[in-house]
């Protein structure tokens, strides 16, 4: 597996089964998902009536940027009053669905990216700004636009995690997306740092139209003065910056893209772990192999004749 | 931290894996425990097969340029080709990939597998950060702790996840029982009786530690009840004898029956019990099969082995009964008190039922025989229940599930830092989960 | 293999080859106990004056030999913080797996990252030569798996990125 799938796989397959026409059962499943989303999967009224919730430790900061409109964009016949202990539901009623099987299998993958359109919000927005600026920025020469356009929109501020946030900022030429990370052990930090300097580098050698990276130990100039951003330029944070040009920005593109930078960071430790686990691999072999010779100093375990169950014998070769 | 990010719960199992939540009822995922690499099946030198590669070649200066070279060419990203679970037995079916089971007889045999087979079931399909994460993984019984120190190096050094809790898994068959209404007091004395696929394990557990000395198990399980009816079908010519038809038939219509000789005439009195299986061939025909004898004959190979085999003959009571008898003797009570079912292979209809009354036949016979000989003295008797429950099927996952949801589950575990402090070691004692002292 | 490397390893063998010449020898201190001189330290006159063999200021080797046991501490080369960190990884891995080592020693000594521990009984069974083969070996062997393990760690940190990248293309 390479790349993230956006979705959540277990809400999908739960949900494709359901309605797939089998007997209606009741379900009351806790499913987590990354930075440590929650979704809840019951029936609390009737077995025929589906309601999904979803938690995430950043919804105010989403309802902020407008993640109420776009979460009722994409769900909206389906939106109830959220769940206690939940931030947003959504209930489906198998007995309402849609009669063709592609409506539904649509339904389907759009439930399942709850988390993504979630937290969508923010991005939308800043592509709103960006047309917005891009607009405004083309009735002036750049040296005599006004403050505003030259300066872009806010800072927008997503805490996704503990201590990890992603901020977001339009300006009226690109949309600067900066991910804070953090390594709470040295074997990922150093890791980390690698994998990050080929993200810096993967621009300039292979892919010309990939957005642009770059990552530094302190908050870069963007950040000054947003609330919460620690100026200690120490303790292992870092700060991951992907600046979208306007090639990606079109309107077209936009859902992919948001999709895909929303996967970063699990993307990012995914793979870090994934190359801890082979490099495993590697000293396991690599072991084996060192046993072996010392092995072959015994000159005991050489020597004597070992008989198969049939009586043959052979002699381990040195 | 105020909302805690639920346990994850894995019970990876000779043939099926099951991974879920903790505090759901049942395992969110369920999957075999298989992966298709690159490569011919089980081939030496595979990708990621590092002992065989290396047992193959006894000379280490060829031998060490062999894998070396063999490395360098797959710098790639081979390692990250892989499926696991219904995917990868549908990789494996086309060219390119060879499918491998990392785990023989409930242990962990090949580590690299195993490593990728948890990466992707915590990436792909629970989908959580394990940093975020405690795991509460299981393993079988008499496991050597070596194993469970290889495991606490995986999941704490290349996934760095949160904490770790193993426990075995007849133990957690034990705390699955809790659900039954039959049970009243938690303990975790019990006998487990967990039938799964391909063996039948009786482990006696007292008090949360299972008493390694007076396992048994029994070659009889569900692989072998699918091969019966399938040879019966056979004998009567039935138009479809497949084992995918045997295996609908054993989970749909077989039940235990009290008596054989007295449901052979219930049977010839009352046709109605005779049933009609439709089967769908791969080519969309269908076929009918008559199902009849065989679905009381087929879980009767438990009680009576004779029928379906020639060199086990020894029945599940008398097995059971044994297995409690070799126990100290002051657990005894407690054992034959607290029989629990486990496994796919114990879901028959009165199975529990008809266990529970060979046992204390055995067990009254032997009372009576021993109040004979010490002349006229009388015995208390000795209470045998069978437990059955709703949760038998994923019976450990389940027991995982329900104390992993507990508040003092998180102290139970070693945490990372612990494992950074005392290394692997400190895997090869855990405090009892739900033991005395335990909520 | 680099111009420095064969009389350094070449230097190694040879110091080791000398130094193992281990005979039975009780301790003098406790009765009926047979203890490594070398680690227990006890007598002094039963320890000979250790030696420390140099390819750079990163890569030595430190053998300590006494009457019934030598000790060889190996300082793997470590050029920046990933092999560091590698080395650090395996190192851990292998001690980890001491048990089926029998010469390993459980914890390096301090300013070396892997150490051996070989005693009479170690010669007695096991040939001389082959024993000063395995940690010849082993010092050819770590280095080119480190150097390996870094440059599978910068490819894959390269395709991972690339990977990530390409959609947005």
């Amino acid at each position: 597996m390479l790349l993230l799938d956006y979705q959540n796989v277990l809400i999908q397959s739960v949900l494709t089964e359901r309605f797939s026409g089998a007997p209606p059962v009741s379900i009351d499943q806790t499913v987590s998902d990354f930075d440590g989303v929650t979704f809840h999967i019951s029936t609390p009224e009737a077995k025929t009536k589906i309601m999904v919730s979803i938690q995430i430790r950043c919804f105010q900061d989403l309802l902020r940027y407008g993640a109420e409109e776009v979460l009722n964009r994409e769900y909206g016949p389906y939106v109830v009053p959220p769940e206690p202990g939940f931030d947003f539901s959504i209930v489906v009623d198998l007995e309402n669905l849609p009669a063709e099987k592609e409506a539904r299998d649509e339904l389907v993958k759009n439930i399942s990216l709850l988390k993504r359109n979630a937290m969508a919000a923010p991005f939308e927005q800043a592509y709103q700004e960006y047309y917005h600026l891009k607009a405004e920025a083309a009735k002036f020469t750049s040296e005599e636009a006004p403050q505003d356009v030259r300066e872009g929109g806010e800072v927008k501020v997503i805490h996704y995690r503990e201590e990890e946030a992603i901020y977001v900022k339009a300006s009226h030429d690109s949309v600067t997306v900066i991910f804070s990370t953090i390594f709470r052990e040295e074997t990922d930090r150093v890791f980390g740092k690698v994998f990050i300097q080929e993200f810096v580098d993967a621009r300039r050698r292979a892919i010309q139209n990939a957005p642009q990276v770059l990552f530094r130990n302190d908050p870069p100039l963007e950040l000054q003065g947003v609330p919460g951003v620690k100026n200690t330029g120490t303790g292992g944070i870092g700060y991951v910056t992907f600046v979208l040009y306007p090639r990606h920005l079109t309107p077209q593109r936009m859902p992919d893209v948001i999709s895909h930078i929303q996967t970063f960071r699990d993307y990012f430790h995914y793979h870090i772990k994934a190359s801890k686990a082979y490099i495993h691999t590697r000293m396991r072999r690599r072991t084996a192999d060192f046993l072996q010779v010392l092995r072959r100093a015994r000159p005991d375990s050489e020597e004597k004749e070992r008989k198969t169950a049939s009586g043959r014998t052979f002699k381990v070769g040195s | 931290m105020a909302n805690q990010t639920p346990a994850v719960v894995m019970d990876n199992g000779t043939g099926f894996s099951k991974l879920g939540f903790a505090g759901n009822d049942s395992p969110s995922f369920v999957f075999p425990t298989a992966i298709a690499t690159k490569g011919p099946a089980g081939g030496s030198g595979g990708s990621g097969s590092g002992r065989p590669a290396v047992a193959n070649k006894p000379s280490f200066l060829t031998g060490g340029a062999g894998p070396t070279g063999h490395l360098s060419a797959k710098r790639g990203t081979e390692d990250l080709d892989f499926f696991i679970g219904d995917e990868a037995i549908n990789a494996a079916s086309g060219p390119g990939y060879g499918l491998h089971y990392p785990i023989r007889h409930g242990q962990i045999e090949n580590w690299d597998h195993m490593e990728r087979f948890w990466s992707n079931s915590i990436f792909k399909y629970l989908r959580v950060e394990p940093e975020d994460h405690y795991f509460l993984l299981t393993e079988p019984p008499l496991n050597p702790p070596e194993n469970r120190e290889n495991t606490a190096e995986i999941f704490f050094e290349s996934f760095n996840c949160a904490g770790l809790y193993i426990a075995v898994q007849a133990v957690l068959a034990l705390a699955a029982s809790w659900t039954s209404s039959k049970v009243t007091d938690r303990s975790l004395t019990g006998t487990v009786i967990d039938s799964g696929d391909g063996v039948t394990h009786v482990i006696p557990v007292a008090e949360g530690y299972v008493i390694g000395s007076s396992i048994k198990s029994i070659p009889i399980a569900g692989r072998d009840i699918t091969y019966f009816v399938q040879s019966l079908l056979r004998d009567r010519g039935e138009p479809d004898s497949s084992l995918k038809t045997a295996q609908e038939i054993k989970e749909e219509y077989c039940y235990v029956c009290p008596d054989i000789v007295n449901e052979f005439a219930k049977y010839d009195r009352d046709r109605s019990r005779f049933l009609k299986h439709v089967m769908t061939q791969p080519g969309g025909r269908q076929v009918t099969v008559d199902v009849g004898y065989e679905r009381f004959l087929a879980p009767e190979i438990f009680f009576n082995p004779e029928i379906y085999s020639s060199d086990f003959l020894t029945p599940l009571p008398v097995v059971v009964d044994g297995v409690i008898q070799s126990s100290p003797i002051d657990v005894r009570r407690g054992l034959y008190k607290n029989i629990v079912l486990s496994g796919g292979s114990t879901l028959y209809k009165d199975f529990g039922r008809r266990l529970q009354r060979d046992i204390k036949q055995l067990v009254d016979a032997r009372i009576r025989q021993s109040e004979l000989r010490s002349g006229g003295a009388k015995s208390g008797g000795l209470e045998v229940q069978v437990i059955t429950h709703k949760r038998q099927r994923h019976g450990p996952w389940f027991g995982g599930s329900l104390l992993g949801q507990t508040p003092e589950f998180r102290s139970y575990c070693h945490t990372k830092a612990e494992y950074q402090e005392y290394g692997p070691g400190i895997v090869r004692r855990f405090a009892l989960l739900g033991g005395p002292g335990g909520s | 293999m680099s111009q420095s490397l064969r009389p350094y390893l070449q230097a190694v063998r040879s110091s080791l080859m000398a130094a193992l010449c281990l005979s039975n020898f009780a301790s003098q201190t406790a009765e009926r106990h047979n203890v490594p001189e070398v680690e227990a330290r006890t007598s002094p006159e039963v320890l000979l004056t250790p030696l420390t063999i140099a390819r750079n200021e990163n890569e030595r080797v430190l053998i300590e030999p006494s009457i019934n046991s030598i000790r060889i501490s190996i300082k793997i080369k470590q050029a920046d913080e990933i092999e560091h960190i590698l080395v650090h990884k395996f190192t851990r891995f292998l001690t980890q797996r001491a048990e089926s080592f029998f010469i390993l020693r459980r914890k390096p000594i301090k300013g070396y990252d892997i150490s051996f521990l070989i005693t009479n009984f170690h010669t007695e069974e096991m040939l001389k030569h082959k024993l000063v083969d395995f940690i010849i070996q082993f010092m050819e062997e770590v280095d080119k798996e480190i150097s390996e393990m870094k440059l599978f760690l910068n490819a894959r940190a390269r395709f991972v990125a690339e990977s990530f990248l390409t959609p947005f293309d």
